[in-house]
């Protein structure tokens, strides 16, 4: 609870500049909607969509690069030194980081949705480069780190499934260009459970650890039963990368989920303490999304149990993807994202001011009631489009999904005009970062 | 929250029952604004409740945490939690002053429709700011009071604040 304190008090010291972790959250946004468009493009492929280029992997990739890993790569920048009371560090590094990663997302999307292996590997390339770059400015922010050990042990599980992640996405990337570095079938399952339950997966239990119990007002969860948590996540991974190899693969893969599913219940069951317990139980919208988020994470182990025991219903794999990707990990960022840009834009507009303006005052609701309902409605949409086999009903899903993901951009940008109206008279702003 | 020192346990129940108001504060007036009920019984009490509490922290529980903890806290080295939160003190001070007047008035039923909107917006603004602030005392001031406070401060703290 200390932690969680300090990270409260000394918040104000020890932000980035606004820009930088804004550009990321707007980039974020942006690839929002561009990824529900590209899989608008894809949606007579979505139904029975496995793995191969085209609109549907890259409209995979708009979300897991473009939303997920984007996201990750600006909040955890933001998050980490506050919480574990660190001073700011580089500020040029993120900004570079921005500039290298952003553009070399859209190609790999471009190049994965126009069939172009030449432009996704310029785009691969630039992504890995930037990638490395954040993964040293992430070590040495878990390095420097002081308390919130159950977060700190999150952030390096994750940091070492990101290496694995981009060691793979290179084997793929160079499959597609004819030179072959790893079996294809093992690069893609391991690219898969690090990237989804690994990287991002960990990211987001860990921290959930300061941003639950923050905004529900409830003691901290106990660091023992956090790093437990990440414990039995980190050996399901361990287990699925000797899975991946050829080791027992169907057996191992069911002990595995096992494993994954106490680590989950574990973590579920202590985030359910944390509500539960909390002073401020009315948590609003953003909170359903962030428990749908959560029932998603369990529903994707039941469909990964299918997958493995190669259970007869069409589209099954393409299921487990939507629940883990769209329905756990997207539906859940969203949920937070909603819930934190506004507290963090109050933050910086509160450093030099006598009457800071509130986290609501900033935000748009109209926006987010809409996003809400169109969001929930295209991935109920997309799971029905691949139990019933039908394009059509993946393309009014998309369709639906790209008119919430129009909603959150009116809501990012109202923040941000908001942001701009508060923040002009005041002289005593930090300068943009380039 | 289990806190050990008395001071505390006595802050931590007042932001309880604070919660509680502001909660239902919050949901009366998120709801879309209402012809007349700025002449409701029901609403007219509430507003005196919520008219109270404002008196109550501006004039006891703030003046107390700035006097006797926030200084402790500074010299304990956490001076930037002291002053944050000294600011938000300010800050709700200036709000109160807006919507204290017309809390009153509604809780004399002698506050125009006009004046309804108004009360409204300080409303929620106070509840926001409010919930905010005890989110950090919570997490912040009162579990260092379990370490800055020796049995005897504690006890001579809750005895001066039980009697202001």
């Amino acid at each position: 609870m200390m932690a969680a304190g300090a990270f409260l008090g000394g918040a104000t010291s020890r932000l980035l500049p606004a820009s930088i972790p804004f550009r990321f959250f707007g980039a974020a946004v942006a690839y929002h909607l561009l990824a529900w468009l590209a899989l608008l493009a894809g949606a007579q492929w979505f139904p029975r969509f496995e793995a191969g280029l085209g609109w549907p992997l890259a409209a995979l990739h708009l979300v897991t690069l473009g939303v997920l890993v984007m996201t990750a790569i600006g909040a955890s920048l933001q998050l980490l030194p506050v919480a574990t009371r660190q001073a700011v560090r580089s500020t040029r590094w993120p900004a570079a980081i921005w500039w290298l990663y952003t553009p070399g997302v859209a190609a790999v999307a471009l190049g994965m949705g126009a069939v172009l292996p030449w432009l996704m590997a310029v785009g691969a390339a630039a992504v890995v480069l930037a990638l490395l770059a954040y993964a040293a400015l992430l070590a040495g922010n878990l390095r420097g780190a002081r308390g919130m050990p159950g977060v700190v042990v999150h952030g390096w599980a994750a940091w070492v499934c990101l290496l694995v992640v981009l060691a793979t996405a290179l084997a793929l990337a160079l499959f597609w260009l004819g030179v072959p570095l790893l079996d294809r079938a093992t690069a893609l399952a391991l690219h898969v459970a690090f990237a989804a339950y690994g990287f991002m997966g960990l990211l987001a239990l860990g921290l959930s650890y300061i941003l639950v119990p923050m905004f529900a007002l409830s003691a901290a969860p106990d660091e023992r039963l956090a790093i437990a948590s990440c414990g039995l996540a980190v050996a399901a991974l361990a287990l699925a990368a000797l899975a991946a190899f050829g080791v027992a693969p169907q057996a191992l893969r069911v002990f595995v989920i096992a494993v994954a599913g106490a680590a989950v219940a574990l973590h579920l069951w202590q985030m359910r303490e944390a509500l539960r317990k909390g002073m401020r139980r009315e948590l609003g919208r953003s909170f359903t999304l962030v428990r749908v988020g959560w029932t998603m994470l369990a529903c994707s182990l039941v469909a990964a149990l299918g997958v493995v025991l190669d259970a007869p219903l069409g589209g099954l794999v393409t299921l487990f993807g939507l629940l883990l990707i769209v329905g756990w990990l997207l539906t859940f960022l969203l949920g937070i994202l909603q819930r934190i840009l506004p507290f963090l834009a109050s933050m910086h507009l509160a450093r030099g001011s006598k009457r800071p303006p509130t986290p609501s005052s900033l935000s748009a609701e109209r926006p987010l009631v809409v996003h809400f309902s169109c969001h929930l409605a295209a991935v109920a949409g997309l799971a029905l489009a691949v139990v019933a086999e039908s394009p059509p009903i993946a393309a009014l899903a998309a369709g639906v999904g790209a008119l919430g993901a129009a909603a959150f951009g009116v809501f990012f940008v109202t923040l941000q005009r908001r942001m701009r109206a508060s923040a002009r008279p005041r002289q005593t702003a930090a300068p943009p970062v380039a | 929250m289990n806190f050990m020192r008395q001071v505390s346990q006595v802050l931590d129940t007042e932001h309880r029952a604070s919660l509680d108001l502001l909660g239902r504060v919050e949901q009366v007036f998120a709801r879309a604004p209402r012809a007349g009920a700025a002449r409701d019984p029901e609403f007219a009490s509430l507003a005196a409740a919520f008219g109270r509490l404002i008196e109550q922290d501006i004039a006891r529980h703030f003046d107390f945490e700035e006097t006797e903890l926030f200084t402790r806290l500074s010299e304990a080295g956490e001076g930037n939690i002291a002053a944050l939160l000294r600011e938000e003190h300010d800050t709700m001070r200036e709000v109160a002053g807006e919507i204290l007047p017309l809390a009153r008035a509604a809780a004399a039923g002698t506050l125009a429709d006009s004046g309804y909107d108004e009360l409204r917006r300080g409303a929620l603004e106070m509840v926001e700011r409010q919930v905010s602030h005890i989110q950090k005392e919570t997490m912040a001031l009162l579990p260092m009071l379990d370490d800055l406070l020796d049995d005897q401060t504690d006890r001579e703290l809750a005895f001066a604040y039980a009697s202001a």
